[in-house]
């Protein structure tokens, strides 16, 4: 595990304290975008986790919408509270996600894509056609939001300091994985599954560990999402939301940790800025993205060296790894 | 339907044409099969034909489509243009927009697959929005069928001939296609690029000139086929959405590498969700498809007719 | 009892006959080599033995047990760890993660146990691990260096400095002397020495006669799939269906 340096440190627990501040000075409109903010930060880094064996899929966003339903209906159906239901949901996403592994990991790359794009739209049908309990193309309203000691979880500051609070942890539980064995095993697993296989790897099992634990996160990050907007459609977790993922790991660099946080934040922000330009919005992505794949192909990480150089933790002294 | 009568013979009536709608609905549902099978054949074939010969897999597809569709809208539903001219219209139009994705997008990014593929896909957000712009909001636009009235077989069959027109066109333009491919040197110079590109280059094979005429027919097929569902369908600037799922589900179980596979899977995909949303419902059908799809891709991710097991 | 015996395998590839029935043993300690015209079939036994490959009949029995449909992982885990052609590396990490990842056997931890950091000792161990095989190898000083920096008698060091971080019982070795110079070769013959004299056996595929041998104990050799000749060096070099078929009169 990398020796994260006292520099860094104090850098991380400094923006922290600048996140818990900033909210008190935003209109509530951007206090709402800072809430989306966060959730898609944590959407798009569990994405990555994935990317570091190599496997791209289309499934992450269905997943996301998996845990979604699953804390709508725990919390609604059930009348589990929120700190339960949204645990809960991660842990049934990542259980779906085991269940999905067995016929989507015999399939690699290309096929892989597909398949995975093809049982995430079957199961966004399943929402759409079984009315009961999934509420068909309405879906579920009414969910409720989150009870704590009498704290008004409407307020848009106090939910964002439950999302800043729930996607910090996670971050850092990713991170942890990420540098250590078992992240540097899913790297070998990316870049030369035969010879990570010859000593003793079972690749499959990694690309499912990587698959389950993204899904875990990222239905967590459903389950914030609906418990703040009180509705769960289908619709929410579509082919566009999943591109738009795409985008910002690919725009914002998956070589390292942050470099899809960078995206995410970067291209958030435009995409506010755009919003005057509702209706040709999608067409400014589309310029956006080929022009950034054209001319940025290594994504935005690579054009702020400094930044990545201070925040990459790939290549480092090894002597600190395993501790 | 008249429910069951006082009388004996009424009922006997009710049910004898019970009967006959059921055949009726059984009939027509064979004819929309057919009809669709074409369609998801034009758009399939237009699909391999990309991923085969320059390795890119063009999300793009099913705008191509879907502008082909509009184009006719705008020309002939708006403008009054012939519909025969409408449809050569678009399907220029639509091979002018493949050309153009081949030589900017797809020609830098042919070594990176990723890289090509998000190309494609900031070409589908452009696309949508275009058609947005052009259409204006509001409910799907529908373009009047230039061939009105229906042939009435036996009082039982009925075949539009907008229908008929559709389905012929589309098997002719089909049969062009493997002519084409199988008879002519260029179509020979395709399938040696889709089978192995490096080997074709080092044999003198001009890769920038055939991926051109791939990209060119995959497009002529997509406007085609978007051409001849505009006055069956309605159009949205989504309708590209559906186009792409059916065309992987059809690709993937006739086998990625095979047109022929292709253009049989389209047709028994058209006929398995015709009849199930007849008698079942919409949603249900893709499902059934996606759930195939996903099994072939376990079971025998060639599909039915390729042989070539991809990287 | 040999620790690895292979039986009458049968390879076919659809209507393609690799492998016709070839059946050789290799005892504890030996060097055991494994050569042919190209096309033979040498890699493709070896891929078979290492389990990238299911034979499509005959067995393979390793340390008494059959390992046939076993997968590659799995045969790792078992003792049986096979180098690659066209030297194959983590090429974007350094030396030390290279080899580091080579202990996964011994060091894999579960994610819980990753997340806490309650598998430091472990970790620990797979790094002194690491340390004695860089420095068995004569790497410890190019640690730092990425794997694709390396000249390539370091990065053929590497690779089977990656397989024996397990400790293998048996390495299977694939043409590891391809495209080396003299100087290369007598350094990679002197590496390989010292991995037998530490207990490993050894099955080599490769074309560099000085290295056959001077390495092996007992050759087999393959051509078209089938077992042509077998026995000591000094026998098979004057067998003359192997002088025919290959060696062409010198070595």
């Amino acid at each position: 595990m990398r020796q994260t340096s006292k520099r860094q440190i104090l850098g991380i627990l400094a923006l922290l304290a600048g996140l818990m501040v900033l909210p008190h000075f935003l209109q509530f409109h951007h206090q709402d975008f800072m809430i989306f903010l966060g959730i898609n930060i944590l959407v798009v880094v569990s994405y990555r986790l994935m990317t570091l064996t190599g496997e791209w899929s289309l499934i992450h966003v269905v997943m996301m919408g998996v845990g979604a339903y699953a804390s709508a209906l725990l919390a609604k159906e059930a009348g589990l509270s929120f700190w339960l239901a949204m645990p809960a949901a991660g842990i049934f996403t990542a259980l779906v996600a085991a269940l999905l592994c067995f016929p989507l990991f015999r399939m690699t790359q290309f096929y892989f894509l597909i398949g995975s794009f093809a049982v995430g739209e079957a199961i966004r049908l399943a929402w759409i056609y079984f009315v009961n309990p999934f509420g068909g193309s309405s879906g579920i309203s009414g969910i409720p939001i989150p009870e704590l000691f009498g704290i008004d979880f409407f307020n848009p500051i106090s939910y964002f300091y439950l999302v800043l609070a729930v996607v910090s942890l996670s971050l850092l539980i990713l991170y942890r994985i990420e540098n250590s064995r078992v992240g540097l095993t899913l790297h070998a697993v990316h870049w030369k599954a035969p010879l990570a296989e010859s000593v003793g790897v079972d690749t499959w099992k990694y690309r499912s560990l990587a698959f389950i634990v993204a899904s875990l996160f990222v239905g967590i990050a459903g389950s914030l999402k609906v418990h703040y907007l009180g509705t769960v459609t289908p619709h929410q977790f579509g082919v566009g939301i999943m591109v738009f993922v795409l985008i910002w790991v690919i725009l914002g660099g998956y070589n390292s940790f942050f470099g899809p946080v960078i995206g995410a934040v970067v291209l958030s922000i435009l995409d506010e800025s755009l919003r005057e330009f509702e209706d040709i919005r999608p067409a400014i992505y589309g310029v956006l993205l080929i022009a950034g794949i054209m001319f940025m192909p290594k994504g935005l990480e690579s054009v702020a060296p400094n930044l990545a150089g201070w925040l990459r933790q790939r290549r480092t002294t090894t002597d600190n790894r395993g501790s | 339907m008249r429910g069951g009568g006082q009388m004996p013979g009424c009922r006997r009536a009710a049910i004898a044409e019970a009967g006959v709608f059921v055949l009726e609905l059984f009939l027509q549902s064979i004819i929309n099969s057919l009809v669709q099978g074409g369609f998801f054949a034009l758009w399939a074939v237009g699909l391999v034909l990309v991923f085969g010969v320059m390795g890119v897999v063009n999300f793009a597809h099913g705008e191509l489509v879907m502008v082909g569709a509009y184009s006719v809208w705008l020309l002939h539903a708006e403008w009054g243009t012939p519909y025969l001219v409408s449809l050569v219209c678009a399907v220029l139009l639509v091979m002018m927009i493949g050309f153009g994705m081949e030589r900017y997008l797809f020609r830098p990014k042919r070594e990176d697959a990723l890289g090509g593929l998000i190309n494609s896909i900031g070409v589908l957000f452009i696309l949508q929005v275009v058609a947005h712009v052009i259409g204006g909001t509001g409910p799907a636009k529908q373009v009047a069928p230039p061939l009105p009235g229906t042939l009435v077989i036996d009082g039982i069959l009925r075949l539009p001939y907008q229908r008929l027109f559709a389905l012929s066109i589309s098997v002719a333009a089909l049969l062009l296609l493997f002519y084409f491919l199988t008879r002519t040197r260029l179509g020979w110079a395709l399938r040696a690029v889709a089978l192995d590109r490096e080997a074709s280059a080092l044999q003198g094979i001009n890769i920038n000139r055939i991926s051109m005429i791939a990209i060119g027919v995959s497009g002529a097929m997509a406007g085609l086929a978007g051409a001849l569902m505009a006055p069956m369908t309605n159009i949205t600037p989504h309708m590209g959405h559906n186009v792409i799922i059916t065309s992987f589900i059809v690709t993937i179980v006739g086998g990625i590498g095979s047109l022929s596979g292709a253009v049989l899977a389209a047709f028994l995909y058209a006929f398995m969700h015709t009849f199930v949303t007849v008698y079942v419902d919409g949603t249900v059908a893709t499902m059934c498809g996606l759930l195939i799809m996903v099994v072939v891709l376990i079971i025998k991710p060639t599909g039915i007719m390729g042989q070539r097991v991809s990287e | 009892m040999p620790l690895l015996e292979v039986k009458n395998v049968v390879k076919r590839f659809g209507g393609l006959m690799a492998l016709n029935g070839v059946s050789f043993a290799v005892e504890h300690g030996e060097v055991h080599g494994l050569i042919g015209p190209n096309g033979a079939g040498k890699s493709t036994l070896f891929k078979n033995i290492a389990g990238f490959y299911t034979p499509t009949a005959g067995d393979i029995v390793f340390d008494g047990h059959s390992i046939v449909g076993h997968s590659p992982h799995s045969i790792a885990a078992r003792g049986i760890v096979r180098t690659f052609q066209e030297t194959t590396l983590f090429q974007e990490l350094t030396v030390f993660d290279n080899v580091f990842i080579g202990c996964h056997l011994q060091a894999r931890s579960n994610i819980f146990a990753a997340i806490l950091g309650s598998d430091r000792a472990r970790q620990a161990q797979a790094r002194q691990r690491t340390e004695e095989v860089m420095a068995f190898m004569g790497l410890d000083e190019r640690r730092e260096q990425l794997a694709a920096q390396l000249p390539l008698g370091s990065q053929r060091a590497l690779a089977m400095a990656i397989a024996l971080a397990s400790s293998p019982k048996l390495l299977l070795m694939d043409e590891p002397f391809a495209g080396m110079n003299p100087e290369e070769t007598n350094h990679m013959m002197a590496l390989t020495r010292k991995v037998v004299e530490s207990g490993t056996t050894i099955v080599l595929v490769e074309h560099d006669m000085k290295a056959v041998m001077g390495l092996c104990d007992q050759l087999t050799v393959l051509n078209f799939g089938s077992l042509l000749s077998q026995g000591k060096p000094e026998q098979v070099r004057q067998d003359p269906q192997v002088i025919e078929a290959y060696l062409g009169g010198s070595a």
